[in-house]
C-alpha cells in the first residue's frame, strides 16, 4: 500500500530528508544559457562605440542590449555587473545627445 | 550715354554695394559723385552704362567678381576670381542683360522698382530648413520610437514575469497536497542549515522555479524544475512567434544505491530519443541500438524506446505504466531511468576525460505543459496524473529486479564500457603521469636552487642525483 493522504505513514518518519544542494554549474557549462553574457558584452561594445565614435544609434542599441541582458539574467548573476552595463549605456546615450543635440537620422 | 533712369537704378542699388568698402580708397572723387554717399560709385560713373545695368540684374554675390575686372584695369591690386578672361565674359554678359532690359522696357516701371528694391533680382527661392536645424518635437521621431520600444520592452517584462509567476503558483497549488503526503521535506532552497521545509517554490530567475522534495523511502530526493518560456524577454516572445515552444516540467529523482537495480532505459518522443541518445553519456554507451517504436508495447506510434536489453523494457512497461503513458502521451517528452547517469557528454580540451564521470542512480522525467506557450493556470492541473506516475515509478523501480541472466548481461556491459574507456585514455593517462613526475622533479630542483649556498651544497651532497642544471 502506498501513502495515505492526510496522515504520515510511519516509514516516512524514519527517513532523514536530504538537504538541497544547488547543482554546480561549473561541471555543466553547456547547460547554461549564454544569452545574458553575450548581451552584456554586446552592450558594452556598443556603448564604447557610441561614446567614442559619437554614434547615437550605437548608444541606443547598447541600452536595448543591457535591458535584454537584465531580462535574461540568472539568479546567480551579479547585480553590480548588470547595473554597471546599464549605467554605461545610459551615459553613452546622454553623452551623444549632449555633444550633438540634433535628432538621430534614420539609416534609410 | 547715361540715362537718368540708369542713375536712379544705381542709386537704388547703393546699399548692395556698401560691402565694397575696401574699394573706397581706390576711387577718385569726381563732381558727379557729390550726389552719392558711397565713393564706390565713382568707379561706376566712369564706366559705360552696360556695367550699371549689369550690376542691377546680377545677383549680389556676383557683384564683387564683376567689379574686380574694372579694378584691375585701374589698379592691379585685386585678384580676379575667374582670371583675366572673366573680364571679357562679364562684358558680353552685360551686353546680353542690357539688350534684355531694353527689350522689356523695364524702365517704365521705375516706381515699382523703387518700392520693391531687392525683389527685382531673381525670384526668391524659399528653402525648407533642414530637420536638424528645426526646433520641433517632430524631428525627434526616431528617439521617440526608441523610447516607445523600451517602454514596450519593460511592459512585456512585467507582464511576462507575472504570467510565469501565476503559472508556477498554480502548478504548486495543484501538486502541493500530493507532494506533502509523499515527502517529509517539501521546498528547500539550500540556504538554511537544517532541512526545514519552506513549503514554497524556490524562484531561480524569472522563468525557472525549483522545488526540492525529500524524506521518502525508495529515493534520496526529488528536484522539480518548472522551466517556463522566457515570457519576460520581448525578443524571446517574438522569436517564439516564428518557432513555437512550450513550457516544460523537469523532474529528477535521485536514488540511493539500494533503490535501483542496474539498468538503463528511456522512452519518449522520437525526436527526444534521437537527441538524448546522442547527447547523454549513459544512453550512448549502453543503449547502442536505434530507438524502437513504442507500438510493440502498446504505446502510441509517436513514442520510441531506448533500452539496454529487452528484459528491462518488459519489466518497466507494465500495464499501469503503459496506461499512464498512453493517456498522457501528448505531455510526455522523455522518461529516462538509469543507474549510470552522469549527465550529458562532456567535451574537455584534452579530448577525453581522464577518469570516468561520477554516476548516480537517477530517474528523469520531462513533461510538456499543454498549450504550446499559450497556457493558462488551469492547464497546470492536467499535469497532476503525471506526478502520480512519477511516484508510482519510484516505487516500481525499487521493486524491479533483473533475473540472473539479465544481471550478468548488465554487469558485462558495465565492465565493457569501463574497459573501453580505460583503453582509450591509456595513452593520455600515461602522458599525464609522466608530466606529473616531471613536474615533481622540476619543483624539487627549483626548491634546491632557491636555497642559500652552503645549504644547497649540503643538500647536493646528500642527493647527488638532483643535480642543478
Amino acid at each position: 500500500s502506498q501513502t495515505l493522504l492526510g496522515s504520515v505513514p510511519r516509514r516516512l518518519v524514519a527517513v532523514v530528508p536530504v538537504e538541497y544542494k544547488p547543482p554546480s554549474t561549473e561541471t555543466n557549462p553547456t547547460l547554461e544559457d549564454p544569452t545574458p553574457d553575450y548581451m552584456n558584452l554586446l552592450g558594452m561594445i556598443f556603448s564604447m562605440c557610441g561614446l567614442m565614435l559619437k554614434l547615437k544609434w550605437c548608444a541606443w542599441i547598447a541600452v536595448y542590449c543591457s535591458f535584454i541582458s537584465f531580462a535574461n539574467s540568472r539568479s546567480s548573476e551579479d547585480t553590480k555587473q548588470m547595473m554597471s552595463s546599464f549605467m554605461l549605456s545610459i551615459s553613452a546615450v546622454v553623452m551623444s545627445y549632449l555633444q550633438n543635440p540634433q535628432p538621430m537620422s534614420p539609416p534609410w | 550715354k547715361i540715362f537718368p533712369s540708369h542713375l536712379c537704378l544705381v542709386f537704388l542699388t547703393a546699399p548692395l554695394f556698401s560691402h565694397l568698402g575696401r574699394y573706397n580708397d581706390d576711387f577718385d572723387d569726381g563732381e558727379d559723385l557729390a550726389d552719392f554717399d558711397d565713393n564706390d560709385f565713382a568707379e561706376f560713373e566712369d564706366m559705360n552704362d552696360d556695367l550699371a545695368a549689369e550690376a542691377e540684374t546680377a545677383p549680389p554675390p556676383r557683384v564683387s567678381p564683376s567689379s574686380q575686372p574694372e579694378e584691375d584695369e585701374d589698379e592691379a591690386t585685386v585678384e580676379l576670381e575667374d582670371g583675366q578672361d572673366g573680364f571679357d565674359d562679364s562684358e558680353t554678359q552685360v551686353q546680353d542683360f542690357v539688350s534684355v532690359k531694353y527689350d522689356q522696357e523695364e524702365f517704365e516701371g521705375v516706381g515699382d522698382m523703387e518700392k520693391t528694391g531687392h525683389s527685382m533680382k531673381d525670384p526668391l527661392i524659399i528653402h525648407t530648413v533642414p530637420a536638424h536645424l528645426q526646433n520641433s518635437w517632430e524631428s525627434y521621431y526616431m528617439e521617440i520610437l526608441m523610447v516607445t520600444g523600451l517602454l514596450a520592452y519593460i511592459m512585456n517584462y512585467i507582464i511576462g514575469k507575472n504570467k510565469n509567476s501565476r503559472l508556477a503558483q498554480a502548478w504548486f497549488n495543484s501538486h502541493r497536497e500530493l507532494l506533502e503526503s509523499n515527502f517529509a521535506l517539501v521546498g528547500d532552497d539550500g540556504t538554511s542549515k537544517e532541512a526545514v521545509s519552506t513549503g514554497k517554490l524556490n524562484q531561480e530567475n524569472e522563468h525557472i522555479y525549483n522545488l526540492w522534495c525529500s524524506g521518502r523511502v525508495c529515493c534520496e530526493g526529488m528536484l522539480i524544475q518548472l522551466k517556463f518560456l522566457k515570457r519576460q524577454d520581448l525578443l524571446n516572445v517574438l522569436a517564439r512567434m516564428m518557432r513555437p515552444a512550450c513550457d516544460q516540467v523537469q523532474i529528477k529523482v535521485t536514488l540511493n544505491d539500494e533503490d535501483m537495480d542496474t539498468f538503463v532505459f528511456a522512452v519518449g518522443t522520437k525526436k527526444a530519443m534521437a537527441r538524448l541518445q546522442k547527447e547523454m553519456q549513459d544512453l550512448s554507451e549502453f543503449c547502442g541500438d536505434k530507438p524502437k517504436s513504442g507500438a510493440k508495447y502498446g504505446l502510441p506510434e509517436s513514442l520510441a524506446i531506448l533500452t539496454e536489453m529487452g528484459e528491462v523494457t518488459d519489466g518497466v512497461m507494465d500495464n499501469k505504466m503503459v496506461h499512464y503513458i498512453t493517456n498522457h502521451a501528448d505531455k510526455i517528452e522523455s522518461i529516462h531511468f538509469s543507474d549510470q547517469f552522469s549527465g550529458p557528454k562532456v567535451m574537455q580540451e584534452e579530448g577525453q576525460p581522464l577518469k570516468l564521470p561520477e554516476t548516480k542512480k537517477t530517474l528523469l522525467f520531462t513533461f510538456n505543459v499543454p498549450g504550446m506557450g499559450n497556457t493558462s493556470p488551469k492547464d497546470m492541473d492536467t499535469l497532476l496524473p503525471l506526478m502520480n506516475m512519477v511516484i508510482y515509478s519510484i516505487d516500481k523501480v525499487k521493486k524491479l529486479r533483473l533475473n540472473r541472466e539479465g544481471k550478468q548481461k548488465a554487469d558485462r556491459n558495465r565492465a565493457r564500457v569501463e574497459e573501453n574507456f580505460l583503453k582509450q585514455t591509456h595513452a593520455q593517462r600515461q602522458e599525464a603521469a609522466q608530466t606529473r613526475r616531471e613536474e615533481k622533479k622540476r619543483a624539487e630542483k627549483e626548491r634546491i636552487m632557491n636555497e642559500e649556498d652552503p645549504e644547497r651544497q649540503r643538500r647536493l651532497e646528500r642527493e647527488p642525483d638532483s643535480m642543478p642544471r
